[in-house]
C-alpha cells in the first residue's frame, strides 16, 4: 500500500479496521484498473488467490494471473465493503466487497464479490495473504 | 488433518445453510463468544447476540441455494476461510425473485472438533 504510510499498524479491533479496510480497497481497485502489473507487490510468498474458482499461490504467480486476465481494460466500481479483525495473525483483518466490473468493449456491467485477508508486514503496511474473487451470476 | 479441505468447507457451509433454514436457533452451536458477525453492514460480537439477530431477521422461513464454495487456508492455527455465494428466497414471498447473496467465513478448528465461526456478509443483491 504505496504512500499509505499508516496509522493501519494498529489494526485489529473493531472499527480501527475500517480505514484500513477502505483505504486498502480504494488502492487496490484503482491499481487494478489503472496499473495491473503493480498489484503483484501487494502479494508474498505465501499469498493464495482463488479467481473464479482457479487456485494461484506466491506473489510471482499471483502477478501472473492477473496481468493475463483476458481483458485489456476495466473499471471496478465498490458499492460495499465490510471489514472485520481476523484471529488468524496478529493485527490481521479480513476484509469483505462487493461491486461492480465493467470490461471496456462489453455492454453489461457485472457483479463480482472479494474477500481479502490483509496481514500486517514489517514495513508498518499490509500485504494480501488471502485473495478470492468471484463474479456474480443469476 | 487428514481430511480434504475443500470437503471440510462444503461439508460446513451446506451443514450451515441447512440450519439456517430448518432450525435458525441451532446456528448458536456453530458460532463462540469470540465471533463477530457483519450482517448488512451490522456489526455483532458474541454467540448470543449473533443468533438474537438471526433468530430476528423479519421472514419466517427462508431457502438458500449455494452457487460456489471456495476455500483457503488462513493462517498458521490451522483455520480455513470460506467464501460462498448464492441466492436466498424468503417467505411471504417466496415468487418473487430470490436475493443474491454473498457469505465469508473464517472456521476455527476448536476442540473437540467443532467448527465455529466469525462471519462477513456482503449486502443482498437485489435482483
Amino acid at each position: 500500500m504505496d504512500g499509505q504510510g499508516n496509522a493501519g499498524a494498529t489494526g485489529g479491533g473493531g472499527s480501527d479496521c475500517d480505514a484500513v479496510a477502505r483505504a486498502f480497497v480504494e488502492y487496490y481497485y484503482h491499481t487494478f484498473d489503472a496499473n495491473r502489473a503493480a498489484l503483484a507487490a501487494l502479494y508474498g510468498a505465501t499469498s493464495m488467490l482463488s479467481f473464479e474458482g482457479q487456485r494461484v499461490a506466491g506473489a510471482v504467480e499471483i502477478g501472473r494471473k492477473l496481468t493475463q486476465l483476458p481483458f485489456e481494460q476495466c473499471r471496478h466500481a465498490v458499492s460495499t465493503v465490510d471489514c472485520q479483525p481476523s484471529p488468524s495473525f496478529p493485527g490481521s483483518i479480513l476484509v469483505f466487497v462487493s461491486g461492480n466490473l465493467q470490461l471496456a468493449g462489453e455492454e453489461h456491467q457485472l457483479r463480482f464479490s472479494q474477500m481479502f485477508q490483509l496481514v500486517p508486514n514489517e514495513q508498518g503496511s499490509f500485504f494480501v495473504q488471502n485473495d478470492i474473487f468471484r463474479l456474480n451470476y443469476g | 488433518m487428514a481430511m480434504d479441505p475443500d470437503a471440510v468447507a462444503r461439508a460446513f457451509v451446506e451443514h450451515y445453510y441447512a440450519t439456517f433454514d430448518t432450525n435458525r436457533a441451532a446456528l448458536a452451536t456453530l458460532y463462540q463468544d469470540g465471533s463477530m458477525l457483519t450482517f448488512e453492514g451490522d456489526k455483532i460480537l458474541g454467540t448470543t447476540h449473533i443468533t438474537n439477530k438471526l433468530t430476528s431477521l423479519p421472514f419466517q422461513q427462508c431457502q438458500h441455494t449455494i452457487a460456489t464454495v471456495d476455500c483457503q487456508p488462513s493462517g498458521p492455527q490451522g483455520g480455513m476461510l470460506v467464501f460462498v455465494s448464492g441466492s436466498i428466497r424468503t417467505s411471504p414471498n417466496p415468487e418473487e425473485h430470490p436475493l443474491r447473496f454473498s457469505q465469508v467465513g473464517d472456521l476455527d478448528p476448536t476442540p473437540p472438533a467443532s467448527l465455529s465461526l466469525s462471519l462477513a456478509r456482503a449486502r443482498a443483491a437485489r435482483a
